[in-house]
């Protein structure tokens, strides 16, 4: 959970990028590490608790601090979890905390039952720390746009989003980049929004 | 339920007790961290150290060692103790939230680190208690202004 000191004014908060194994979720940190504007020059060091094959061993670890946020110096914490089905304890580990989830689903036909194993993987993970997904904010990024073998989004849509409340979506070529900053743009915007209503909340009860 | 938040008094009390236990046990350097990897404060010379990462580290590491301690059916694992060439590193658990990191030149006895730790504890999870129990009337995040929303991050243009 969000941490606020108010004698500094700063707010921080705690993503963290879920999915298939290979679905892309380090590409995701790799380009935003690679591509985001920081104040300064001040960048963030990318930690890759990585297998000697480069697979994600524990997590991944970006410090990032937002640009346009006045008033409080806001910085997230971007994680990406372990993708391989047999790392499920160090998953739990890595979502003590979470704000916010980006969920990096594989577009990839082949790919689509383990898309749909990790969701529910996700869903059963969060209930061990008593908490359900509709009480957090979270986006699907349809990764893998570019391959020629990838599902038609309303298809992913059905599979991932059909849900009472559904969730903002996104296609994405992550390695190229793209649809990287937007899913980044819109977790950030969902957490922040349910902070200050949260905030306004008890105001209002005071 | 309500974020938890830390105001200028306990800010000023977490950073005397950390200063406390750094100065007493003769160590290079402490942080209190959050066990989901936020750092809270630090003090002591972190100038070749990153104190940002070290943070969400120490924490999963610490997590790690719990999840170890539930495999072969142990209660607790309070710290977790590193020792090394140059430094040498204490994680002590402080209450269900927070860690204290301690950072140490190898010759400085982990004892005098662990029992400096030790009385650190109480103090520092008495003063979250009282932070976690203050009136919820302090949460404020009026002073937050989210202009251009669209773009939190930007991207920096391609050459």
């Amino acid at each position: 959970m969000a941490i606020i000191n108010q004698s500094t004014k700063e707010l921080q908060v705690k993503i963290v990028y879920y999915g298939p194994a290979l679905g892309g979720k380090t590409t995701n940190l790799v380009q935003v590490h690679e591509h985001v504007q920081t104040q300064e020059g001040q960048k963030g060091k990318l930690v890759s608790l990585a297998t000697s094959s480069d697979r994600t061993l524990f997590f991944d670890f970006l410090p990032i601090e937002a640009m346009a946020i006045k008033g409080f110096k806001t910085k997230f914490q971007l994680y990406t979890v372990p993708g391989q089905v047999i790392y499920n304890t160090t998953r739990q580990l890595v979502l003590r905390g979470v704000d916010g989830i980006v969920f990096v689903a594989d577009s990839q036909y082949d790919k689509m039952e383990e898309n749909v194993k990790s969701f529910q993987n996700l869903e059963e993970n969060l209930k061990t720390l008593d908490l359900e997904l509709e009480q957090i904010p979270y986006v699907l990024q349809y990764n893998k746009r570019d391959l020629p073998n990838a599902a038609p989004v309303e298809y992913m849509e059905f599979l991932l989003n059909n849900r009472d409340v559904q969730v903002p979506a996104f296609g994405a070529t992550a390695h190229k980049c793209q649809g990287v900053f937007e899913t980044l743009n819109m977790i950030t915007r969902m957490l922040l929004h349910k902070f200050i209503n949260e905030s306004n909340r008890v105001k209002q009860l005071v | 339920m309500a974020l938890p938040q830390l105001i200028a008094e306990d800010m000023r009390e977490l950073d005397r007790v950390l200063g406390d236990l750094v100065s007493r046990s003769e160590a290079s350097a402490g942080l209190i961290i959050d066990k989901a990897g936020f750092l809270i404060t630090q003090t002591g010379d972190f100038g070749q150290f990153d104190s940002t990462t070290l943070a969400a580290l120490a924490a999963g590491t610490y997590a790690a060692t719990q999840g170890m301690a539930s495999v072969i059916s142990e209660p607790n694992f309070t710290c977790v103790y590193q020792q090394g060439e140059n430094f040498s590193l204490l994680v002590r658990n402080v209450d269900a939230e927070s860690l204290v990191v301690v950072v140490f030149q190898a010759h400085v006895s982990v004892g005098a680190v662990k029992y400096f730790a030790n009385s650190a504890v109480p103090q520092l999870s008495r003063q979250f208690e009282i932070a976690l129990k203050r009136s919820p009337d302090t949460l404020d995040l009026a002073m937050m202004n989210m202009e251009n929303s669209d773009e939190f991050f930007r991207k920096v243009a391609s050459a």
